[in-house]
């Protein structure tokens, strides 16, 4: 009896969330119908205006094919953020005027405004693209903000921000560099270096103050711009830098002393030699096989004698380089026909031959 | 002259459109690869001018398959960004006859597709 009275009741609830589910349905498909056709308005529109302001020979000329619709759309913020991430787009792909025409015409409409906003969002990935909006359109008026977020607590934010500052000034750009807390990573310096290949650098006496960083990832970085301007002038700092705790200091240092030698650069290397790790060691003897004389072959030869196999490799091509007598060395070390030196010079001997 | 352009952005397109127009030139477009081969098989063009990132077929497919399909003779201008030097190399081993990088001037882009015409005039 109850299961008579409960089929139809199952039937029922059946029926309305079927009819609850296609209403959803047409509701979501009408919904993105509408938001495509707006997209592609959106699409239409800003093209418009964008294809103007490149061709025309200034922002005002340009700014005639701006509509009512256009205008009026201004007002919504997704409609903006659209507009400003189009114009950057544009802004990287042409230079010259039509570049400068960009950027007065993101200037003209405040939307620097809009992405100064961003600087303050709680999300690490807005204020990122802000700071990433302001330094594309080169808007140098917001250094002051954009210098503090050098030092941003996520790594992403100061990344932006470095890249900005450098983008803005050049060399003066890198002032960030006397306060920033954070390690710079690898990448992100390799990204400014990248950014300053053209630069020229207005002062040395920077990159000294630098070397002497608490900051240790500063101190590779200043190394490397010494490095990659040729600075003779910080040697004796660059030295010094071999004394370091930290490897990717010293290695950066050896680098530059690899270079860059002067007449005591192997003698400095030698003396910091056992006071690194085997990477360190082995780059000390791959550099020493570029700048060493007949004077480290003493050196070498003792080094023969490494529990490393890896460093007995290096240690041996960089014999067969200096020594007078070149691969003939082999036949006159004493465990030449010993494991392993016999397989090592083998091994060197062959790829020279090869 | 029959210029082929061939670039996902549509404002990039439109404005490389625009600018070919104002010069005098046909312009055809494309949005994607595959619209570009369809287009160049239709058409016949007298000069491609494709972007290297592109849906469904890349830059690089579309000079080698013009290449291969009886366009030997029509010049292929790439467009490359900042650090895509390895892919033109690879453009040019395919048969492409010049790129350009962005950020680049529409002016610049104008000047030399009127080379291409100042030599197709010539022969």
């Amino acid at each position: 009896m109850k299961e008579f009275y409960l089929f139809p009741v199952i039937i029922y609830t059946l029926l309305i969330l079927l009819f609850l589910v296609t209403v959803l349905i047409m509701y979501f498909t009408i919904h993105r119908e509408e938001s495509d056709l707006n997209k592609i308005a959106w699409r239409h529109s800003v093209g418009v205006v964008i294809v103007g302001v490149v061709f025309s020979e200034g922002v005002e000329e340009g700014c005639e094919a701006m509509t009512y619709e256009f205008e009026r759309r201004l007002n919504k913020k997704g409609y903006k953020n659209y507009l400003i991430d189009e114009l950057i787009k544009s802004k990287r792909a042409f230079s010259g005027s039509s570049a400068n025409s960009l950027k007065l015409l993101y200037e003209r409409l405040n939307l620097d405004i809009d992405s100064f906003a961003k600087l303050h969002h709680a999300k690490w990935h807005i204020r990122a693209k802000g700071i990433q909006e302001l330094g594309i359109m080169e808007q140098t008026k917001y250094r002051k903000e954009i210098f503090w977020l050098a030092n941003d607590k996520h790594e992403l934010v100061r990344n932006e921000a470095q890249c900005a500052m450098v983008s803005f000034f050049g060399w003066s750009g890198l002032s960030f560099l006397n306060a920033i807390e954070h390690q710079m990573s690898q990448w992100h310096q390799v990204q400014l270096l990248d950014k300053l290949s053209d630069v020229k650098p207005d002062a040395f006496e920077d990159i000294r103050e630098w070397m002497e960083s608490t900051n240790e990832s500063v101190i590779v970085f200043a190394v490397k711009l010494a490095t990659l301007y040729k600075c003779h002038e910080v040697y004796q700092g660059v030295v010094k830098c071999l004394q370091s705790p930290n490897s990717q200091v010293k290695i950066s240092a050896l680098e530059y002393l690899r270079l860059m030698p002067q007449e005591d650069t192997s003698d400095h290397m030698i003396d910091n030699y056992y006071a690194g790790d085997t990477g360190y060691k082995l780059a000390v003897i791959t550099a020493l096989k570029d700048i060493g004389s007949e004077k480290e072959i003493p050196f070498l030869v003792k080094e023969l004698d490494d529990q490393d196999n890896d460093i007995k490799v290096a240690v041996a091509n960089s014999l067969s380089t200096l020594h007078p007598l070149g691969n003939g060395f082999f036949e006159t070390y004493p465990f030449a026909k010993t494991k392993p030196w016999k397989e090592i010079f083998f091994q060197i001997t062959n790829k020279k031959i090869a | 002259m029959k210029v082929l352009v061939a670039e996902d952005d549509m404002i990039m397109l439109k404005t490389i459109e625009v600018r070919l127009k104002k010069d005098g030139y046909n312009v055809i477009t494309a949005q994607d690869g595959k619209e570009a081969l369809r287009k160049f098989e239709q058409q016949a063009p007298d000069l491609i001018i494709t972007d290297i990132m592109m849906p469904f077929m890349s830059g690089l497919e579309i000079v080698g398959a013009v290449k291969k399909q009886g366009g030997k003779d029509t010049p292929i201008i790439v467009l490359s960004t900042m650090g895509q030097e390895n892919v033109v190399l690879e453009a040019f081993k395919l048969g492409a006859d010049d790129f350009i990088t962005k950020p680049f001037s529409p002016k610049e882009l104008s000047m030399r597709v009127q080379r291409y015409a100042q030599k197709m005039e010539n022969t």
